[in-house]
């Protein structure tokens, strides 16, 4: 039987049910933002007792199915104040569905102060008050470790980190990864729900559970390999990530004149040599050590796209170092150091910050002259002060549009309140589009595609032009929100989009593992269905077409190095969702 | 810009190592009297036509054929980008031409 769990934290009820009818079939995405949707009343305040959390594995987590890993969560964001989905690696989802966990749900909140942790294993769910000494101020990386040696080293945790504790709306959820490092559910603030809900930690103790059932495994077996040789065959997944991560990204991005340097102010630099993916892959390997080039953060991951980061000694500083990071802190906030970012970026994952809001928060306090530019040794003091927490880490903690409403700017790179990550949409207009319409605030990762017609849609865009970037960033969005439900990594994308085969492997692997039969129109439907969810709810909340714009300054300040303004209409913007 | 009479040019992923080792330093300074197509200058360069997706030139991604000029700056990309900036950047668009660049061939 798969379970449906609800952790009452109001009154410590714990409900072990059946999958409702409604959710059966539905993993991922689909599933969190379905019961936001139903259940979450939409003008709660996200921090108070109305507010629900759902953790959710994807409908392929769990299995043999390569890149299956991946966690969703869902509620209402403190940071936009509308429907969310976080998603994260680590071994949270392959554990929840080992146990036959389809949904753990936490609602309402304890009267008193005291922070708990649920324990889960094959037979029950015990609520029991959190031990001291990972609270007040414990790093992410000293509780996994005081956690593991209390309940064992196999089990799987997801974290409330300090920042999380403190509430603020740049937290994250934080997951342990196989080797005991930290994977982050980062943006949109859920790590301060879970915190308002007092809960410390979850735990996952598999001992003792069966495999994950696979209606046809023969047929399964044959689709695994056939989706495994479509990831290897292509060169980003095969090799690109693996080499250099996601910092490869930062030459090209740079090299297109779309890399936002300076909070948004130019997008090229002229010392991206000093973090890019090949000088990250480069200083690895000359270190030695405990530094891996390449690394997965989940087991059943083929891209390890995920590298673990060594000093000068080899020692170990860090893990999961994205492209997305090393852009704010390096081009966005103007810190030139390799090290001095790796040390921020470790040191975010141990307080429990959205890495990404967080850079963009830092580069908009540079410019309000809280903090001098590219001074990477302030930004890592302010970033270990959010254990305490000081005021300036509770400015930065609040986020990007926080510091800018402080510091009196009319240049704050937000959608929906939430920090626009490392792409200037302004020079890659499909970008742009997907960061003002997704419900998810600005968002890079709303849109991924697996539809096989990607090409027919995408295959004339130019980025600096207006032609063909609505249909693109529509089929993105409903793409990704479909990949999210099945909890397979985004970055399959890569073995789907050139590859017919490839996707439908992916829906081949689908219907083996539940002996149903669904078609590539199926999961397109799918993926709009999350989508019309999403938007319903956030229209509930309050969000208008009003919302689903860019800021201002970006529409009359050219970005250089091609003097590009953002120029689509409100009009054409709202074409986008337009099915 | 590089000056009249130079180009600059780039290499990413494993030209980024490449290319440094011609002048010891990245970006690599050219002279450049007349146009030259990228095709023409991966091979003055030695670099297979199947190690590039696509070319950048001033910014802009174009297909290995087109033409780069003194003054310009440009790069090599080997396939190997992620992300839907693939398409956002018009790796597509510019590559309609030459079915070789996308259809990706895996190296032996």
């Amino acid at each position: 039987m798969f379970k449906f769990i609800r952790v009452n934290m109001t009154n410590k009820e714990v409900t072990i049910s059946e999958v409702p009818e409604k959710y059966v079939g539905l993993g991922g995405r689909e599933l969190t933002s379905n019961f936001v949707n139903d259940e979450v009343k939409p003008t709660c305040h996200p921090l108070g007792k109305n507010n629900k959390l759902i953790f959710a594995p994807g409908l392929l987590s769990g299995t043999a199915a390569p890149n299956s890993g991946r966690v969703s969560i869902g509620a209402k964001s403190p940071l936009t104040g509308g429907i969310k989905e976080s998603n994260s690696g680590g071994t949270f989802s392959q554990n929840m569905a080992r146990m036959g966990i389809k949904a753990l749900v936490i609602e309402g909140m304890p009267e008193d102060d005291k922070f708990y942790i649920i324990k889960i294993n094959k037979d029950n769910v015990i609520i029991e008050e959190a031990p001291e000494e990972i609270l007040g101020g414990c790093g992410n990386y000293k509780a996994i470790e005081v956690l593991n040696e209390k309940y064992g080293d196999k089990v799987g945790i997801a974290l409330a980190g300090p920042a999380a504790e403190y509430r603020f709306a740049t937290a994250s959820i934080s997951f342990k990864d196989p080797e005991s490092n930290i994977r982050s559910g980062g943006r949109g603030g859920l790590g301060a729900v879970m915190g308002s809900k007092k809960v410390k930690a979850i735990i996952l103790d598999t001992e003792g559970v069966e495999r994950v059932p696979v209606a046809d495994p023969d047929k399964f077996r044959a689709a695994v390999k056939v989706f495994a040789k479509a990831l290897m065959d292509h060169p980003v997944a095969g090799e690109g990530l693996a080499l250099y991560g996601t910092n490869v990204l930062v030459n090209i991005i740079n090299e297109a004149g779309g890399l936002p340097a300076n909070n948004f102010t130019g997008g090229r630099i002229d010392y991206n040599d000093n973090f890019s993916g090949e000088t990250l892959n480069a200083t690895i390997k000359k270190r030695g050590g405990k530094g891996k080039v390449t690394h997965g953060c989940h087991r059943g991951c083929i891209i390890k796209c995920s590298q673990w980061y060594a000093d000068e000694d080899g020692e170990y500083v860090t893990s999961g170092l994205e492209y997305e990071t090393t852009w704010g802190l390096g081009a966005d906030a103007g810190i030139r150091s390799l090290d001095e970012i790796a040390y921020i970026d470790r040191a975010m994952d141990d307080i429990g910050v959205d890495s990404i809001e967080v850079a963009v928060a830092v580069g908009a306090a540079m410019e309000g002259g809280l903090i001098p530019w590219g001074d990477g040794k302030r930004v890592l003091e302010i970033i270990k002060d959010m254990a305490k927490p000081t005021e300036m880490a509770r400015i930065i903690g609040g986020g990007t549009a926080v510091v800018g409403k402080l510091c009196g700017l009319f240049r704050v790179p937000v959608v929906k309140d939430q920090a626009i990550p490392a792409y200037d949409p302004r020079a890659i207009k499909g970008i742009g589009l997907t960061y003002a319409t997704t419900p998810m605030g600005a968002d890079h990762t709303a849109g991924y595609c697996i539809s096989g017609n990607i090409l027919k849609v995408g295959a004339d865009i130019d980025p600096l032009q207006k032609e063909g970037q609505i249909e693109y960033s529509r089929a993105m969005q409903i793409g990704t929100a479909a990949v999210d439900s099945t909890g397979m990594c985004l970055f399959v994308y890569f073995g789907i989009a050139d590859n017919p085969g490839g996707y439908q492997a992916l829906i081949d692997m689908i219907n083996a593992q539940y002996g149903i039969n669904i078609t590539a129109t199926d999961v397109d439907k799918l993926g709009e269905n999350v989508l019309r969810v999403e938007r319903e709810f956030n229209k509930k909340a309050g969000f208008t077409n009003s919302h689903d714009r860019l800021p201002e300054f970006m529409e009359y300040e050219p970005l250089a190095p091609h003097n590009v303004v953002w120029d689509f209409t409100p009009e054409e913007i709202d074409k986008v969702f337009d099915f | 810009m590089s000056k009249k009479g130079t180009i600059e040019v780039r290499g990413f992923l494993h030209l980024d190592a490449f290319i440094r080792k011609i002048q010891g330093k990245m970006p690599l300074i050219l002279d450049l009297d007349a146009p030259i197509t990228g095709r023409e200058l991966a091979e003055r360069l030695d670099i297979s036509p199947d190690e590039i997706e696509v070319i950048f030139v001033n910014g802009f991604v174009q297909e290995l054929d087109f033409i780069i000029n003194p003054g310009d700056r440009m790069a090599f990309l080997p396939p190997g980008c992620p992300g839907p900036y693939r398409i956002a950047l018009g790796f597509y668009g510019k590559n309609q031409g030459n079915p070789a660049n996308f259809k990706i061939k895996k190296r032996g």
